[in-house]
């Protein structure tokens, strides 16, 4: 099922330059070039069944209900060993400390910004900037406490931080189901690893939950909130309360009453302790931001900001994951913690900037354009593909606001071999582990592998046809002393972060 | 003694249940409820066409109208295909009726969406399988090779589902309610597929035993699933007043009107007790157990089948609407 299968001169998680499988692929590579495809076929059949049944689906919006559907699935494993690991744990355990010491000084004291090194008119006039946050004190000053950051390698192999989800990240859920989906369908896969277990999620995320409470609770209220059964993350809602053993709430759920916040029972009102939130910043509260807003709850923000209630992730968290204030992480890195960051940026350009907007202008057809203000991969020009006509569209929008647009040239991601119509092709993946900021900073050992599964395309996102793989973090370096197999590392294979 | 007490002092105070959850699971319930009983009363009906084989058209239309009549369905589906072909199809796949199977099944499955966290995986999956069955593009050819085998599959699904959900939750509120919303909707059942049977025969028909009379009789036990337990103790006669003297009075047989009623009087109790709200519905209920369980078939003959059935039905909507009263409105 191998024939065929091309590197196309990117950097390819499985494959040496010469064909050989890279030493900690090699076991998987074997098993899987002796199968067939029948047997291949099957065993993607049982995991869709199995999704399907489990109902382990996303809402896709555009047709006017949304139609259910499964997040495709991609049965080859994406291996990453030890000493890889490390440097990326390393890398997301200094982004996510700097991204929270950001957050709490652009709501206290703006040192970052008096001291001229991220432009305050950037920070201040960021739509996700939240005035109401100013002076207001919450539980260990954590505005972050899970995080999802994307990660990406280049033709070389570098892994470099595309972007920080520090609001409402959504995937792990469907981390959580694809491991236990692969171990059902591909038991054997295993064997030849040591594979580190990503079980522990849901409890130390109950943990990270729970030591935000306010001291008084000794057994607090966890919920989740949701915007209820219609959003395209409801799975992953109901998921994570079942993990957790908590309720998932809806906003028409709870009520604030003399400043605390309940949810309705049948027993009668229950104090609520802490909100892990999957409802937008500005959907949260009718009273103090969008007026519109039915999924939220009249006078919660006076409940948190009065500190009867914690919210997870903080309200404000989006100025620290705005794709304008991406470029200047790695200076946060160095202004609060003194160090180089540990995974570099993607290079940037910040249309805001006169000298990088007339690059952008200039160079269009090779550079990504990305607004500022959207996600999920809405709102983008991919310039080397786009039509001539797209390109003259995007540069009216981007010169009647700057401030809404940066640029990156094109990454040219890894590739991993994705089965497609009964063989093996490559297809480009990212990555997207999740960190956990409470007592303790946890980094999950793996994270959602996506995959932009239509041929050629870099979109991963699940919105425009993305997949997903398992994603294995090893214990070691995965690599077997069996007879006949190289057992010395090339250069090659050891790619690591920086 | 001690031994008593330690259990005692760790048996916690269980879950609060959001008000919006057992909202969901009651409905859950009642959907899945419906769904088996709508899929029986197909499958009965499909049945009685094969045993008698040739029926004087006028009885065919009314046999068919009497099927939509218990579903409470008034608009007699149109199209080419005959009376009881599209009758099957429509109360089968309508998406639009309330009481169409596709209906109840995606109304089953979305409440049970809306409280994935507090039921068992069992229990979803063998309810998310049925609703992907029922979807599957599959599914309109499957029927018309043999729709009795869809609404088979649907009927098991309904008990392997009731099965489930008595032997992987906990019996607490949420399983209370469960219990409260399939009694309420198999008592409400069971009296509508009395009465529409009533007008279909005429008096001097009910009185006196014939092959038509048994026929109609035999398929309302058989949509309650009651005919095997019925025989066991009446015979092969099909006296209407036996009939519904058994569905209604016989405490021991689980689909019965008086055993629905003493499980749903426990249930409701049970919450009440759990929650710490009274409700009218205790009463509502408790009083018609003991009504029923002291009630001779004769009362039920002075009184009328038909206004018998209509005030069994009144008192349990009573309760059911006392019980969305008192913890589903928010």
């Amino acid at each position: 099922m191998f024939e065929s299968y091309e590197s196309q001169g990117l950097f390819d998680e499985m494959y040496l330059p010469d064909h050989r499988a890279r030493p900690h692929y090699a076991a998987v590579a074997a098993r899987l070039e002796s199968l067939g495809t029948a047997a291949f076929d099957r065993r993607r059949e049982m995991a869709n069944v199995s999704f399907i049944n489990q109902g382990i689906t996303f809402t896709v919006y555009g047709d006017q209900r949304g139609v259910e559907k499964i997040f495709p699935f991609d049965l080859v494993p994406r291996i990453i060993p030890a000493s890889e690991w490390q440097v990326i744990e390393r890398g997301l355990v200094q982004r996510i400390t700097a991204l929270n010491m950001f957050c709490d000084d652009v709501y206290h004291e703006q040192r970052i910004l008096k001291e001229g090194v991220i432009p305050a008119e950037l920070v201040l006039g960021a739509k996700m900037f939240r005035r109401e946050m100013l002076g207001v004190e919450i539980p260990r000053k954590t505005y972050i406490h899970i995080c999802g950051t994307d990660l990406v390698r280049d033709r070389d192999g570098r892994y470099l931080v595309l972007e920080d989800n520090g609001r409402t990240p959504s995937g792990v859920s469907y981390v959580l189901e694809n491991r236990a989906v692969m171990k059902r369908v591909f038991p054997t896969l295993f064997s030849a690893y040591r594979v580190r277990s990503i079980e522990q999620y849901p409890r130390n995320l109950l943990a990270c939950l729970r030591s935000m409470a306010q001291s008084h609770a000794l057994d607090p209220t966890v919920v989740v909130l949701t915007p209820g059964i219609f959003n395209s993350a409801y799975f992953e809602h109901s998921f994570l309360a079942r993990q957790m053993g908590v309720e998932l709430v809806e906003g028409r759920d709870l009520v604030v009453d003399g400043g605390f916040v309940f949810m309705r029972t049948t027993g009668g009102l229950e104090r609520v302790d802490v909100i892990y939130r999957r409802v937008d910043d500005d959907f949260l509260d009718p009273l103090a931001f969008r007026p519109d807003s039915a999924l939220g709850v009249p006078g919660l923000m006076g409940a948190y900001r009065m500190g009867n209630v914690a919210l997870v992730n903080a309200v404000g968290t989006g100025i620290a994951d705005d794709k304008a204030i991406y470029p200047y992480v790695p200076d946060m890195i160095r202004f609060y913690l003194n160090e180089d960051a540990i995974l570099a940026n993607v290079p940037t350009y910040i249309c805001a900037r006169p000298d990088d907007r007339q690059y952008v202008l200039e160079h269009l057809h090779e550079l990504v354009v990305k607004s500022t203000n959207e996600s999920g991969g809405y709102g983008m020009l991919m310039g080397h593909q786009a039509p001539s006509s797209e390109r003259a569209a995007f540069a009216t929008k981007i010169a009647a606001d700057p401030r809404n647009f940066i640029a990156q040239p094109v990454v040219e991601l890894s590739q991993h071999p994705s089965y497609v119509d009964g063989h093996f092709e490559g297809r480009r993946i990212d990555l997207r582990p999740y960190i956990l900021f409470g007592e303790k900073v946890v980094v999950m050992p793996g994270g959602l592998t996506r995959v932009a599964l239509r041929k050629g395309s870099l979109v991963v996102n699940s919105s425009q046809g993305g997949g997903s793989k398992d994603t294995w973090v090893l214990e070691d370096e995965g690599v077997q002393a069996q007879p006949g197999q190289a057992s010395s590392i090339s250069d090659d294979s050891i790619a690591v972060g920086i | 003694m001690n031994v008593v007490r330690e259990t005692a002092s760790v048996h916690h105070r269980s879950r609060p249940m959001l008000v919006r959850a057992a909202d969901a699971i009651y409905w859950m319930s009642r959907y899945m409820e419906r769904a088996e009983a709508v899929a029986r009363l197909l499958s009965v009906h499909a049945g009685l066409l094969i045993d008698v084989g040739e029926l004087p058209s006028h009885a065919e239309q009314a046999l068919w109208r009497g099927v939509l009549a218990t579903m409470r369905i008034d608009n007699v589906p149109s199209g080419p295909a005959p009376l009881p072909q599209r009758v099957m199809r429509f109360v089968t796949f309508d998406p639009q009726s309330p009481m169409s199977l596709t209906s109840c099944l995606t109304r089953a499955r979305e409440n049970a969406r809306a409280v994935r966290e507090r039921i068992s995986a069992e229990m979803w999956e063998s309810l998310n399988r049925l609703y992907w069955f029922i979807h599957d593009q599959d599914a309109s050819r499957r029927f018309d090779e043999s729709p009795e085998d869809l609404w088979r599959e649907i009927i098991t699904g309904s008990m392997l589902f009731q099965g489930l959900c008595d032997q992987t939750i906990a019996h607490d509120q949420r399983w209370h309610f469960t219990q409260t919303a399939k009694y309420l909707e198999r008592v409400d059942y069971t009296c509508r597929a009395i009465q529409t049977r009533l007008a279909l025969l005429t008096p001097a028909e009910h009185q006196v035993e014939s092959p038509l009379r048994s026929l109609h009789w035999s398929a309302v036990l058989r949509s309650c699933c009651s005919i095997e337990a019925f025989r066991q103790n009446h015979g092969t006669g099909f006296d209407p007043l036996a009939v519904v003297s058994f569905l209604v009075l016989d405490g021991g047989f689980p689909r019965s009107v008086l055993f629905s009623v003493m499980r749903a009087r426990e249930a409701v109790t049970a919450v009440a007790a759990e929650t710490g709200h009274a409700m009218t519905a205790q009463r509502i209920l408790g009083r018609l157990e003991a009504t029923l369980r002291y009630a001779q078939p004769a009362e039920i003959a002075h009184q009328g089948i038909a206004s018998y059935m209509q005030g069994l039905q009144s008192q349990v909507a009573e309760a059911g609407a006392d019980l969305q009263d008192t913890y589903f409105l928010y």
